[in-house]
């Protein structure tokens, strides 16, 4: 199916944020290099469309929001634009240069041109061969800390960041501003999920 | 509560100065005021007042462009604060600026400084624990350092005059070396720090672990509020719920209607008068007009924090006192101690993954010190003691799962696994040659010389650290704890943000710049209460002695000053 007459029949057009699950899928289906929807500080358009494919795989839409819907892409790449220094910025361009020689390697094609199944398979061999983070407390990381790698660290901020953002810490994760006192031991299912904050 | 009032005036003596306004200042400026002293406190930063000064106390992560995270500038401004991990766009206004504010890591030192009405008291840990005769005694039994002039007996009725005050929460326990401080109720220990309770108590003879005694307001008090659990308390408290200078002590200060707070007053030396052989007035640099001022009083309470209180004494030079004011024996900038900290052990909890919690609790437990208290407890292999903090939450982190997809981010939105850990604090010794000195080689943003520091950890912190990391690891082996991690960050001094002594107090005037009451020897109206005064640094929190030492001292000062004898 030509993806522009998607486009035309579901009425997702640029600047679109909320579309139906299914469409979504019907899109994915078809649409293999997703159209960037919005202008970023850092990134150029290819780069933009990695990690907005990268963040998505690692947090896709099921009946609660995807990392796109809660535009886990956009902030990243505010994130890397304003808060890193240069150097910072030029690794992570490289990184993502590097990420996507390796999908070219092996299938051909950079990342978000990959079928889902292909990027599947990229993901599982990076969630083997990038490094693990040391566990913290009061936000001293703990022991001497192995590099991270590209993957797991862009994974580690999708989360961040996917949690942060207003609708997932709001409205999906449990979300109590004044707690007021402190329950030591409820059972988890009065809570259900995590807490936000 | 409000408008301060910022006039003070040059051609007037002041019947006190006190320089700073964190933790111990607060306490000084409130004894003295409610004592009828017209009292002047000098504070090098901006007025911060209770609540109105709180921009950042409710906003949720969402609320900030960036999240936390600080940008480029602001990482230069806090270049040294940042190397903490503690500092974020929700705090980032109450660090001090590290770039007009340098100083020298002869060896590395970490140096977290908060200039602004209320300094540190903003950003505290809170914990809150009372000295013992152990800690007063130790100097004298071991033979490290000086003697105190003082022992619990002498600070018993200060702390409970403090406590009463401030409101700190805990629970009893009739332990000889942690004396129970007058407690509102303790908060309560989750199910996975009960489970690790009974365990450990179970297993080790004459161990204990309590929920940490802390500044937290559990009941509304004085006027205050209770602590409505959102952790988020280094922004500032709109509820006043933990004790800053800013909630407690300047209102009670300024309620006097004797109270002068002069923002944006750099103290650049206390002036000392030959004739009458004490001080008589203060000389300050205003920090945005650069103009040189001099305010006089009978009395002056040095409480600028301990390593900013030494500056101004080393930079007070006069002929009398040519190394520095009160300098006669030369211990002044000598003996600086920190507590160790970032040792100790981690692990994972199973069993309890039905089980949650409400609230966001700011405060852990605490392992009160059980080495070298008795014949019973000695340790051959190293000298004091240490006691634990930690806590018990759900954490893990996501990121490190090899998952990824549908499933994985279901999984995500549930709490992690409960992970437990205990880090130690542990004692250090006064060692002469830990020491901060004037550095007229670098210069800070108003042209005054600087701080060079020159301290290390020595062989006896580092034996305290074996024995705390061995200890964490067995404690939660015993406790059944999973994938256990022992961990030593071997961190240098000022991480744990007890910098303590370089002013020290003691019996002899040879040996030691305060006496009994923390009057300079060689200048009796000049009161140093800070953590400059001390003497050792147990291996308890500090904050609660500064303060029962500030008000005991305070007392002393108007004591002394009503008999003429200042």
């Amino acid at each position: 199916m030509d993806r522009r007459s998607v486009l035309k029949k579901t009425g997702l057009v640029a600047g679109a944020t909320v579309a139906m699950p299914t469409l979504l899928s019907l899109l994915q289906s078809c649409w293999n290099e997703p159209r960037l929807t919005w202008k970023p500080e850092f990134f150029t358009k290819e780069e933009a469309t990695t990690i907005g494919t990268l963040v998505e795989m690692i947090l896709p839409r099921t009946d609660t929001p995807g990392a796109l819907d809660v535009k886990v892409d956009v902030f990243i790449d505010r994130v890397i634009s304003q808060t890193y220094d240069q150097e910072g910025q030029q690794n992570i361009r490289n990184e993502i240069t590097t990420f996507n020689n390796r999908c070219k390697e092996k299938f051909g094609t950079n990342f978000a041109s990959l079928d889902v199944s292909e990027r599947v398979e990229v993901l599982k061999a990076e969630e083997k061969s990038t490094g693990k983070f040391n566990p913290g407390i009061w936000g001293i990381t703990i022991g001497d800390q192995e590099p991270i790698g590209f993957y797991r660290s862009m994974k580690s901020m999708a989360i961040w960041a996917y949690f942060t953002s207003e609708v997932i810490g709001e409205q999906v994760l449990s979300y109590d501003p004044i707690p007021g006192s402190y329950e030591p031991c409820k059972p988890l299912s009065e809570v259900g999920n995590r807490w936000s904050l | 509560m409000a408008n301060f009032n910022i006039d003070a005036k040059k051609d007037m003596v002041y019947d006190a100065i006190v320089i700073g306004s964190g933790i111990s200042g607060g306490w000084a400026a409130k004894e003295l005021c409610e004592k009828g002293l017209k009292t002047l406190v000098l504070e090098r930063g901006r007025i911060v007042e209770h609540v109105k000064d709180y921009p950042t106390m409710n906003l949720d992560p969402w609320d900030s462009e960036l999240r936390g995270v600080l940008t480029p500038e602001q990482r230069k401004k806090h270049q040294v604060s940042i190397r903490s991990n503690w500092v974020s766009t929700d705090t980032a206004h109450f660090w001090a600026d590290d770039e007009a504010n340098p100083y020298t890591e002869v060896k590395p030192f970490l140096w977290l400084r908060a200039h602004q009405m209320g300094g540190r008291s903003l950003l505290w840990g809170k914990q809150t624990y009372r000295w013992c005769d152990l800690d007063f005694e130790a100097n004298s039994k071991d033979g490290h350092g000086v003697d105190w002039p003082m022992r619990y007996k002498d600070i018993d009725p200060w702390y409970t005059y403090v406590e009463k005050y401030a409101g700190i929460s805990g629970e009893p326990l009739g332990l000889p070396q942690l004396p129970d401080s007058h407690f509102l109720p303790p908060m309560k220990l989750n199910c996975v720090e009960k489970h690790v309770k009974s365990r450990i108590e179970k297993e080790f003879d004459g161990r204990h672990l309590i929920i940490g005694r802390c500044a937290h307001l559990t009941v509304p008090h004085n006027g205050r509020g209770q602590c409505q659990y959102r952790n988020r308390c280094s922004r500032g408290c709109p509820y006043g719920a933990y004790f800053s200078s800013n909630s407690v002590t300047l209102p009670a200060a300024h309620a006097t209607g004797k109270l002068t707070i002069r923002p944006f007053s750099i103290v650049q030396s206390i002036i000392y008068d030959e004739a009458k052989g004490k001080a008589t007035g203060v000389r300050i640099i205003d920090a945005e007009t650069n103009e040189d001022i001099e305010y006089s009083a009978k009395v002056i309470f040095c409480n600028a924090s301990t390593l900013s209180t030494t500056q101004i004494l080393l930079n007070s030079k006069s002929n009398r006192f040519e190394n520095g004011f009160g300098n006669d024996s030369g211990e002044l900038g000598h003996n600086l101690m920190d507590h160790t900290y970032r040792v100790g052990a981690m692990g994972k909890v199973e069993g309890f993954d039905d089980k949650y919690y409400k609230g966001r609790r700011p405060n852990g437990i605490y392992i009160p010190r059980y080495w070298n208290i008795d014949d019973k407890t000695k340790n051959d292999k190293f000298l004091r003691g240490f006691g634990f903090q930690g806590g018990g939450y759900r954490g893990g982190n996501a990121a490190n799962s090899e998952n990824f997809g549908t499933d994985f981010k279901e999984s995500i939105l549930k709490p992690g696994p409960w992970e437990f850990f205990i880090t130690g604090f542990a004692e250090c010794l006064p060692y002469h040659d830990n020491q901060v000195s004037l550095n007229t080689d670098v210069l800070d943003k108003w042209g005054q010389p600087t701080l060079a520091i020159d301290s290390e950890f020595k062989e006896n912190e580092r034996a305290a650290n074996k024995q705390i990391k061995e200890d964490a690891v067995e404690m939660l082996q015993k406790s059944g704890l999973k994938d256990i991690i022992g961990f030593d960050n071997e961190h240098p001094p000022g991480y744990a943000v007890h910098e303590m002594g370089t002013a020290r107090m003691g019996l002899d005037p040879k040996t030691s710049v305060l006496n009994g009451f923390n009057q300079v020897h060689a200048a009796k109206n000049v009161f140093v209460t800070d953590g400059a005064c001390m003497t050792s640094s147990s291996c308890v929190n500090p904050s609660l002695t500064y303060m029962a030492i500030t008000a005991r001292a305070a007392n002393h000062a108007v004591s002394e000053l009503k008999k003429m004898n200042l």
